[in-house]
């Protein structure tokens, strides 16, 4: 069936492994030719066009099929493409769980070869270099799928293993799974003590303080190492990095100094402590972890995401459930449906998603193109229901989960994409009270997630400062949501200012202009990252908060113009086309039509309506939750330009005259 | 800012002029114009509710009809802008004693039974019903404005015709100062006129925010301030929640109002009012897409679709208004009074400023009521009356503005203090009948007795504080912004003990000490 709809191309591009990042130029677009008058309209409706195809390639009319999803209902195709981390571990997990059919095994099985770097034999991050973690993972789900260890690729992935230090120093989820199938012992995983699962939520040290996919992850993990679970897998010690006399090396669990060595020498303690008499202390977690497990399954039947949806699965199973208990069911649909169609390097395969169908995305690709059941269909997506997310957000249930049926976990990036969505509604339409219902109930949750810094947290307040993770353990950032003035955050807070912006919110509400200093500070002082180093997805968030709620001579607003501007290469692109498009969009919401948008709109124009470019090479890369913290997103040049060119018709833009268009900026 | 220049009169010689309003001039040939004489004992410049409610009252007060009252107006019709169209119960009372009441009933007036205040357009709304009010009526009046001005100068009309003479479209361009420098009359002009000298006992200025009498008389308006606009727009048969209440919408940049204003072909047409910034956002066409996007999802289905209807429905831009804070200036000098918003207004919020319109008017005829039978040759308002006006007048007014004020800076939630304070006041409402009751009466001016202002002031800080303290949904929330929250609040309600005390001072002071102004 992956066959039939495979779609080959010659494109010696689709080589580089970075294919969904190409840039429009230079090549094909760099020739100055007349554009036709109507080309500005026409493209934006190809792009409309392209955005429609893909919500419909997304859409899958049963999305709760049998179990034979490829051929017995439509496969939608993935929105989110995230590194082969997730399907490794669903083919691991699958020597416990039996659910996957042959061909889903097999499908899997291929996009994961598919992915393997024919050079060197590594499996590769998003920016071309040998990932350990997905390495090791991918060697062994070969292993799994009965691949020779001896053949020239698995021997140059183990050699690829070796030189980064060996799968002992790899992500904490693949020592995990080493730790399950018995290569090795749980003492090289960092002890967590049982008791914490006792405390109150709202003591600093309990894992209700941990970002919520660290405390989906942790909670299992608990009663995974507690049992200790142990999976039927083949031999991995080939992947340990061995000493001169055969024996592995060991891995240290905390940072160097003297804090690491306390803590290493704490580590140690509380493992021999679990060979002493405890009381009922460990049995209490136990039970309440248990307990966690079984209330945090979702409407869609995961937990967070795939990879802790794995591990509260068997868990499930070391606690005594049944592989027909109705929980292990919907967990296992749940991983169906975030199975998906990517495009492989010559044809179309089956891939692992880390969730359903994104909202973020679809949100997006409906605003290019709305339908009203679509529109209809998002708004029931609105959450409803408590959830962890109010514990330290003072609002009531509203916005939008990052996939449907998450009903536990608000994305405040998804419910910015919806909110814009919903915006740009038109007047006619018949969903628009209600639509505003769900916005303004948005808005109250977009408002209690600010920091007291200013900045918003996306999934949970505090997610990006955890208290355990100052102590110095190797794997404590796992612990948190990124950084609070990593580039996630940056993007977030400007998006959500510009969203209160949209809504009649100004400088003179103290929590804009909180949001808008805090930005200004993050960025213009530049104590980590400076300005010209960010992407240009945040550089354009963050134009669009400026050019709403900045006076044209605000510092924020000229910095990041200036920066923007500066971004731009001689054939009039910003790098690919999804920058390119979010680019232009920041000049015109900082009130551009200039010179320098306008070569920007000509740059997508002629992209998009000359013969022979390939949509579907114009992705990005955008957040993830595989091993790799990007994942790519195939859609992202297409809708972004149709968002784009729409705002710069919307404003007055025009294609001028290419020799005008040459004359550079202004 | 510096007062305006006083100007001499052009001429002091009797005169004796005709003249009529420009709807009249048009009509000349039909219709004659209404005779003025050169004297008058009072003339009210502004022909609005309060000037209105003043000539009856002055009316009522000179029952033997001794004495003559004119009533200028510069719009021929009525003012082309929207404008006040609530009354609170003590308003309408004083209608009612007017005898205006039943003609504005009959005109289509909706009797309405208190506010309906919404925190956001999900959560339950709190009702502060004027029912519970004690010795006052249940009811305020709500009406449109141009039907209220042109039901009321009609009534003047018909039923004081001979009594006050009411004439439209010429303006006040000067006043007229006495051999001590007391305000003797007005100078009237209107277009295609020479210019004409009115002469009078006492002027009233009742020619609103703007007040050109107050301006001629050189008193100071300093403090006055353009906040904002207000942007309204009528909607027949709206949904309301409330049916009889008036609507008070919570959550969006600013209060967003709705109230029934009047009854007419068998429906209600509501009034729907939007607080608009100072430096607006959009204008012309671009307005309503602007009300459409940013406040409409802060009303509640189905009215929210029904005034997008109405909005897509509107010929031409939304009715636009400047909403303006006027610290009440001195209300009284020898020969002038100035009454209703020309004596001090403040924001819309408490629907208050025709209410204190009408309680100027109320005032002064009690003072008209006083001396009615002073002799020939005497002002029939005599400095002890205006100053007395005055001191009756600066208890009620300085309270009403520092209520709106704080109101409305707690409603829209600017600053987490405000919003704190906001918080506060809805579960203050929410503790029963009697706190609702209390806060209605004070904010409708029903009650103006200072331990009450205290008790209700000390009452929400308290609740400001507990309420800081327990977040309504977050189960776990951080201490620090718990503590954030309660400072913030503690701020905001210790920067109002100077002005809770000055509404207390303004309440006991003597009526011999002149508020410093």
């Amino acid at each position: 069936m992956l066959d039939k709809t495979a779609t080959a191309t010659d494109d010696p591009d689709q080589d580089d492994p970075d294919q969904g990042a190409r840039s429009t130029s230079p090549d094909k677009t760099s020739d100055r030719v007349a554009l036709p008058p109507d080309a500005l309209t026409r493209a934006l409706d190809r792009a409309r066009t392209l955005s429609a195809t893909w919500r419909g390639r997304g859409v899958s009319t049963q999305r709760h099929a049998p179990t034979d999803a490829c051929n017995q209902s439509p496969t939608p195709w993935l929105l989110q493409v995230p590194d082969v981390g997730p399907a490794c571990e669903v083919l691991l997990a699958d020597q416990l769980l039996h659910d996957l059919t042959p061909t889903e095994r097999e499908g899997l099985a291929e996009w994961i070869g598919d992915r393997q770097d024919p050079d060197s034999g590594a499996w590769l991050d998003v920016q071309g270099r040998p990932d350990l973690s997905l390495t090791a993972l991918g060697w062994w789900a070969r292993r799994v799928m009965g691949d020779d260890p001896n053949s020239d690729s698995m021997s140059r992935a183990v050699r690829v293993v070796h030189a980064l230090g060996g799968a002992q120093r790899a992500h904490f989820s693949v020592r995990l799974w080493l730790a399950m199938g018995g290569q090795i012992p749980w003492s090289w995983l960092p002890a967590i003590p049982s008791e914490l699962f006792l405390l109150p939520a709202s003591v600093p040290f309990s894992p209700a303080r941990f970002s919520p996919w660290a405390r989906a992850m942790l909670i299992p993990y608990q009663v995974i190492a507690r049992a200790p679970a142990r999976l039927q897998l083949p031999d991995a010690t080939a992947l340990l990095l061995p000493r001169a006399d055969g024996t592995p090396v060991v891995p240290r669990l905390t940072r160097p100094g003297l804090a690491g060595d306390l803590l290493q020498a704490f580590d140690r303690t509380v493992k021999l402590s679990r060979k002493l008499p405890r009381g009922p202390l460990p049995g209490a977690a136990a039970k309440r972890a248990q307990a966690w497990i079984d209330t945090h399954q979702q409407e869609h039947g995961g937990w967070f995401s795939v990879r802790p949806t794995l591990l509260s699965l068997i868990a499930l199973r070391v606690g005594g459930a049944h592989g027909s208990d109705p929980r292990i069911r919907r967990g296992l649909d749940s991983l169906r449906n975030a199975r998906g169609l990517v495009q492989g390097r010559s044809k179309v395969l089956l891939a692992q998603g880390t969730g359903g169908t994104d909202l973020a995305v679809t949100a997006e690709l409906l605003r290019c193109a709305p339908s009203e059941p679509d529109i209809n269909w998002l708004l029931r997506q609105e959450l409803s229901q408590p959830g962890p997310w109010q514990d330290r957000a003072d609002a009531s249930a509203g916005g939008w989960p990052r996939e449907p049926g998450a009903a536990l976990h608000l994305d405040l990036s998804a419910t910015c994409s919806v909110l814009e969505t919903l915006a740009a509604l038109p007047d006619s339409s018949s969903q628009l009270s209600a639509a505003w219902a769900a916005s303004r109930r948005a808005i109250d949750v977009l408002i209690a997630m600010q920091e007291a810094d200013g900045h918003f947290s996306r999934f949970e307040r505090g997610e990006s400062e955890i208290f355990m993770q100052r102590l110095p353990w190797s794997d404590a950032d796992l612990l948190s949501f990124g950084s609070g003035e990593d580039d996630t955050h940056v993007r977030l807070t400007a998006r959500c200012l510009s969203r209160l912006a949209a809504t009649g919110f100004a400088l003179d509400d103290d929590r804009v202009a909180k949001g808008v200093g805090w930005l200004q500070r993050t960025i213009t002082d530049g104590r980590n990252v400076s300005l010209g180093a960010r992407s240009l997805a945040t550089l354009s968030a963050i134009a669009q908060t400026a050019g709403a709620l900045c006076p044209p001579e605000h510092r924020l607003r000229t910095a990041v113009e200036h920066t923007l501007r500066a971004r731009q290469r001689e054939d009039g692109s910003f790098g690919t086309m999804a920058d390119t498009a979010l680019a232009l969009l920041g000049l015109v919401k900082l009130g551009h039509t200039c010179v320098q948008a306008q070569r920007a709109a000509r740059n997508l124009v002629e992209a998009l309506t000359h013969p022979d470019t390939d949509a579907d090479g114009w992705g990005a890369l955008s957040q993830g939750f595989g091993l790799d913290p990007m994942a790519q997103d195939p859609s992202a040049g297409i809708r972004q330009a149709a968002i784009a060119l729409s705002a710069y018709l919307d404003a007055g833009g025009n294609l001028g005259h290419p020799a005008q268009s040459n004359l550079g900026a202004n | 800012m510096s007062p305006a220049p006083l100007r001499k009169p052009a001429s002091t010689e009797p005169v004796r002029v005709t003249i009529a309003s420009l709807s009249d001039i048009e009509t000349r040939s039909e219709r004659p114009g209404p005779t003025l004489a050169e004297h008058y004992d009072v003339v009210i410049v502004g022909a609005s509710l309060a000037g209105c409610a003043v000539a009856e009252a002055l009316a009522q007060a000179d029952g033997e009809r001794r004495r003559r009252i004119l009533i200028v107006d510069r719009h021929p019709d009525v003012h082309p802008r929207f404008s006040g169209e609530f009354i609170h119960p003590g308003g309408a009372q004083i209608l009612d004693d007017l005898g205006f009441y039943e003609s504005l009933s009959a005109a289509g007036g909706v009797d309405v039974d208190g506010f309906a205040v919404f925190e956001n357009a999900d959560a339950r709304h709190v009702d502060l019903p004027y029912a519970g009010i004690k010795g006052h009526r249940p009811r305020g009046l709500s009406i449109h404005h141009k039907v209220l001005i042109r039901t009321m100068r009609q009534r003047l009309r018909e039923h004081r015709a001979g009594h006050v003479e009411l004439v439209e479209g010429w303006s006040v361009n000067d006043l007229v100062r006495g051999p001590r420098g007391e305000i003797a009359g007005v100078v009237l002009e209107t277009a295609g006129h020479k210019a004409v000298t009115v002469r009078a006992d006492l002027v009233v200025g009742a020619d609103g925010k703007s007040s050109s009498v107050r301006k001629l008389a050189g008193i100071s308006d300093e403090g006055r301030e353009t906040i904002g606009f207000t942007a309204g727009i009528e909607v027949h048969n709206a949904t309301l929640p409330r049916g009889s209440y008036a609507h008070v919408f919570l959550g969006g940049w600013g209060p967003i109002l709705a109230y029934p204003i009047l009854r007419h072909d068998g429906g209600v047409s509501t009034r729907i009012t939007f607080d608009l910034p100072l430096l607006l956002p959009a204008k012309g066409e671009r307005m309503k897409a602007y009300v459409m996007r940013t406040y409409l999802p802060f009303i509640p289905a189905p009215l929210c679709t029904e005034v997008a209807a109405a909005i897509r429905a509107l010929e031409g831009p939304l009715e636009i208004a400047p909403t303006v804070n006027l610290p009440a200036p001195t209300a009284a000098m020898p020969g002038l009074v100035l009454v209703g918003d020309a004596a001090g207004c403040s924001h819309p919020i408490t629907a208050s400023g025709m209410t204190m319109g009408l309680r100027d008017a109320a005032t002064l005829g009690k003072q008209a009521v006083r001396r009615h039978r002073v002799p020939e040759g005497e002002p029939w308002l005599d400095g002890a009356a205006l100053r007395g006006y005055r001191a009756e007048h600066d208890r009620y007014v300085p309270t009403r503005q520092a209520l709106a004020d704080a109101i409305y800076e707690a409603f829209r939630g600017g600053g987490m203090g405000a919003r704190s304070i906001r918080r506060a006041l809805f579960e203050y409402w929410g503790t029963g009948v009697s706190a609702r009751t209390r806060s209605m009466a004070l904010l409708s001016g029903a009650e103006r007795r200072p331990h009450v202002f205290l008790t209700e002031y000390l009452k929400t800080a308290g609740h400001a504080l507990s309420t800081s303290f327990s977040p309504q949904h977050a189960r776990h929330f951080p201490i620090g912004d718990r503590v954030r929250r309660a400072t913030c609040a503690a701020q905001l309600a210790r920067g109002k003990l100077g002005l809770v005390a000055a509404v207390m001072w303004a309440q006991i002071r003597p009526a011999w000490m002149v508020r410093d102004r």
